[in-house]
Order: C-alpha cells, then structure tokens, then sequence
C-alpha cells in the first residue's frame, strides 16, 4: 500500500527571484517503509517534505498521503502525520514531557493514552530522567529529542522527518537512528530528509536522491549502488609521484597523498591493491559507497 | 457538535500560558504594573480619572490582543513550532485566538485591577459590567484576528522588525484613537473613535456606565461595528490566513 505518492510534482517560488525548487517529482513510498530524500543543500529535499505535509502549497503536480490530495484534504492528511521541521527549537521553559503532552493533547489524545505514549517516547529517546528539566537547561542534542519523542508519541502513521539529527553528536545520532528503525519495527513510515551518507546508509529502506528539483536516482541501497559505473574502490595512501597504477580511463579522486581508483572489476581492484602493496604504500580494496555514487550522480568531484 | 477547535484554543492557551507563569510568577505582576503606566500619566497630565480607568482597561486587553499575541505567533515561526502545529489537524482560528488567550491571561490581572478599582471608585456600576466585558471582548477578538493575519502575512520579515512594528501598532490603536480621551476632543474627526475598535469600546463603555452618554441610534451603531469589525477579521483570519504558505 503507498502511504505517500507524489506524480510529476512541481514547486517555483515567486519573489524578486523565480526558482524552480521541484520540477516534477514522481515519488511512491509504501507503508512500513524508511524512504530517505537524499540531496545537497538546496536540493529540494525540504520544499517536498512540506508539500507532503500540508504545510506548503504546490505549483503543479498532485501529491497523496494513503491516498488524501494534500490541497484539497489536508485535514484527513493531518490526522495520519507527525512532523519534526528542520533546525526546530524548543520553548526555553517548556520541559520534554510538556512537549509531549503538549502535541499530543493538541491531536486529541486521551491524558491516559498520552501518558502511556510519553512515557514510552521519552524513554526511547532517553530522556526518562530528564523529563522534567526545563529545555532551557538541555543540551542541543536533548532538546531535538524532546521533540523527536513528541512526534513519536503522537501514534501517527507517518512521520516526517527533515534532517532530524542535524547538529548531534555521533552517540545521539546513533540514538536517534536506532528509535527510527524500531518505529519501523512497529509498522510506521517514515520520510526522512538528509545529506549525512551513512545516515542514509544505516536507515534507508529505499531512497532517492534529489538533486537539483529532480530524482536523480530512486530505489534500494544495492539498486543505487548498482547505478554506479565503476563497481569498486581502491583507497591508496602514500606518496605516488610517478606510477602509473591504472589505465588513463580509470576514474580516479586525489586528496592530498590519498588516491581513490574507481574500478570496474574486482579482480582487477584487487590487482591495483596488490601493486600497491608492493611499493610499500597502504591500500584498502571496498565496494563503492553511496557517496561514491551520489558525487558521481550530482555532478561533483 | 464538533468542540475540538475550542478545546484545541484552550489547550494552546493553557500551554503557552501556565508552564511559563508556573516558572516566572513575577512577569504576572510585572505585565500588571506596566498596565498602569498610561493611567499614571493620563493623570499625572490632568485627565479624568474615568477616561484613564476605562482607557486602562481597554488597553491593556487591546495592547496584549495585537502586540503580543503578534509576537508570540512570530515567536513560533522562529522556532519552527508554528510549522508542527500547521501539520497537525488544528484550525489556524484555533491557534489565532489560543495564542491571544494565553496573552489575555498574563494580561488579566491588570485588567482584573482596573475592573476593581473602577467599580470601587462608582466609575463603572455593576449593571454596566456585562456590557464592559462584551465590549473588550470583543475589542481583544477583533485586534487578535488582525495580529495574526499580519504576522502570518509578513512571514518574511524578522523577529525584532515584526516586533517593532507589532508594538507601534499597538500603540497606535490604543493611543491615537480616544480610548485615554474624550472622543469630543477631535471636533470633525470624532468618526475615528467608531473605525477603531478599541476607542469604539472604550466609547461603548463609557456609554453604559453612564460617563459619557451616546443617542441610542449612535450605540445600535456602535455596537454594530464593533461586533462587525469583529466578524471580518474572523473571516480574515478563516479565510486570507496564509496558514499553509504559498
């Protein structure tokens, strides 16, 4: 079942400047499902985040939560999603159990059904202990999960959430990452927005990357992987003056006295490996990353 | 009947009020002090006790309905809570007047004040009371209704300029207009006391307590737009809100 969809869906905004933030995104994403947008600054990764979330109109295009138009049904569409915006902040005096409770009464939740939800999404997000604490006196990465466990308490299918681990440390990334999955676990969906590559690794059942307005790419972690031209890496360090490891066709991206080869074939990665090897200088043989294939994607080096 | 909205407005009100009065007790008799600051010079420069309790009461309901309602939605929108609640399934008039409540709530010793004061001096006679509170109710709806348009409308403009601009508009509908003075005082232009709706208020009460009487077709009138300022900026609000941006 599609929990979102969205056909050839298009967003300009009109000011001193006309910018064609989407022009034309075609999204399916099923239930159950942790679909990533993975995109550079810019992107358009936010604006179709908000469309879908009723909090944006669209320019053209017709865009679908478990089937409600979300320009003409936004009401039906409301009651199924949870939102944590990007950058969001916390009322100093507010403490993360108020927030919970805040959110969920605002949905119309039982105070019982919301103590039981609360309870559990504070915990989740391990802030048990500090429920009662005024956000004032949180850290960056405890107040943004105060309000990813109101979002989490509010039982809505979908959440949506745009860069929620922007601005944490690893440890809390890690957290946060965790709660996702086991949200999953649970039957929900989740829309995620972000530009950290191994967040988009660790979580995504499916993802697509936006670049530009545009899907330049959509599907599974293997299947993105598979776009890629060149099936392998080879990372060598050292000083290589004036060797010629591979052949001049060969992709290859220099950091410094790090080279990266992109190869097409194995055997001949390992190869390059051993060759390096024997010159004395380190050499790591791995399948390309999803940044491996988003550079080559976006248009970057 | 479908009460949500109105339990959706009380519990905006309550959240945005009590957690931060429960923390900070005093701004509650801060924002009541500041209340007084106009009565005090409305005296101090030879105006009638009566002009200065009323016009109190009006303003310190009117200043909170406009300014700080404003701010405070300006506030979310900083935050990015403003963008939590438009995904959630509640009506903007909801959020618009939970908003306005919770200020009137902070507002509400002042106002308690005054009502006391004025009804202990004999300015304001107990039959007048139920007219006085219709019509600063209305006045709060009224003023409310179009703070949130603005602040919804200039989604562009900064904190501090929306700020600025929020507290001189304020200012502008309590001061300008005759709420501290007798509407007499503007000779030709007295039609400025009906357009705005605090000085249009304050007349109305002035009226029922007996200190400054209207002809009954100048109160129907009065009354009339009063409650019909009200009304249109309540279809604003419904109706030309950006809620969900373009």
């Amino acid at each position: 079942m599609e929990a979102v969809k969205s056909v050839d869906l298009v967003k300009v905004y009109r000011g001193k400047e006309t910018v064609e933030a989407l022009k034309g995104v075609s999204l399916s994403i099923n239930k159950g499902e942790l679909f990533t947008l993975l995109g550079p600054n810019g992107a358009g990764k936010t604006t179709f985040l908000r469309i879908i979330a009723t909090q944006l109109l669209l320019t053209k295009g017709e865009a679908y939560v478990f089937g409600y138009d979300v320009t003409t049904q936004p009401e039906e569409v409301r009651k199924r999603i949870a939102v944590v915006p990007q950058d969001v902040q916390t009322y100093g005096s507010f403490t993360p159990w108020e927030y919970c409770y805040y959110f969920s009464l605002l949905r119309g939740m039982s105070k019982t059904q919301m103590k039981t939800n609360a309870e559990k999404s504070l915990k989740a997000v391990d802030l048990w202990e500090l429920r009662n604490r005024a956000c004032s006196t949180l850290s960056g990465g405890e107040k943004k999960r105060a309000v990813i466990a109101s979002a989490l308490s509010s039982e809505a299918d979908i959440l949506m959430l745009d860069e929620p681990t922007g601005g944490l440390d690893a440890v809390a990334r890690r957290r946060v990452w965790t709660i996702l999955r086991e949200m999953i676990g649970q039957g929900k969906t989740i829309l995620l927005t972000t530009h950290i590559m191994e967040e988009a690794e660790m979580l995504s059942d499916k993802l697509a990357i936006i670049n530009k307005g545009t899907v330049a790419a959509v599907g599974t972690l293997q299947e993105i992987r598979g776009l890629a031209k060149e099936k392998y890496r080879v990372m060598v360090e050292g000083n290589l003056p004036d060797i010629n490891l591979v052949q001049p066709n060969n992709r290859v991206v220099k950091f410094g006295n790090r080279q990266i080869f992109y190869l097409k074939d194995e055997d001949e990665a390992l190869a390059l490996a051993k060759k390096a090897l024997k010159r004395q200088l380190k050499a790591e043989v791995a399948q390309v990353t999803l940044e491996d294939v988003f550079i080559e994607l976006v248009g970057g080096e | 009947m479908n009460l949500k909205p109105l339990k959706d407005m009380l519990i905006i009100a309550i959240m945005k009020a009590v957690p931060d009065i429960k923390k900070q007790p005093m701004t509650l008799i801060i924002i009541a002090t500041l209340s007084f600051i106009p009565l005090f010079f409305t005296l101090f420069f030879g105006g009638q006790v009566s002009y200065a309790l009323v016009g109190g009461m009006v303003g310190s309901v009117g200043f909170i309905g406009l300014a700080s309602a404003t701010q405070d939605i300006t506030w979310d929108r900083y935050l990015k809570i403003r963008e939590i609640i438009v995904a959630m399934p509640v009506h903007p008039i909801s959020y618009a007047f939970g908003v306005a409540l919770s200020k009137l709530l902070y507002a509400s010793p002042g106002f308690v004040l005054f009502m006391i004061i004025a009804t202990a001096l004999q300015i304001l006679p107990l039959s007048s009371i139920g007219w006085a509170l219709l019509a600063v109710f209305l006045c709060w709806a009224a003023l409310s209704s179009i703070g949130f348009v603005i602040s919804t409308y200039l989604r562009n403009a900064n904190l501090s300029t929306l700020s600025n601009m929020s507290n001189i508009l304020g200012l502008v509908f309590i001061f300008i207009p005759p709420v501290f003075y007798p509407e007499q005082m503007l000779g030709d232009f007295r039609w400025i006391a009906i357009v705005f709706p605090t000085s249009n208020a304050a007349g109305l009460i002035r009226n029922h307590a007996g200190l400054a009487l209207l002809s009954p077709d100048m109160v129907l009138l009065r009354w009339l737009v009063l409650i019909g300022t009200t009304l249109v900026s309540l279809v604003a609000v419904s109706l030309k809100t950006r809620w969900r941006e373009e």
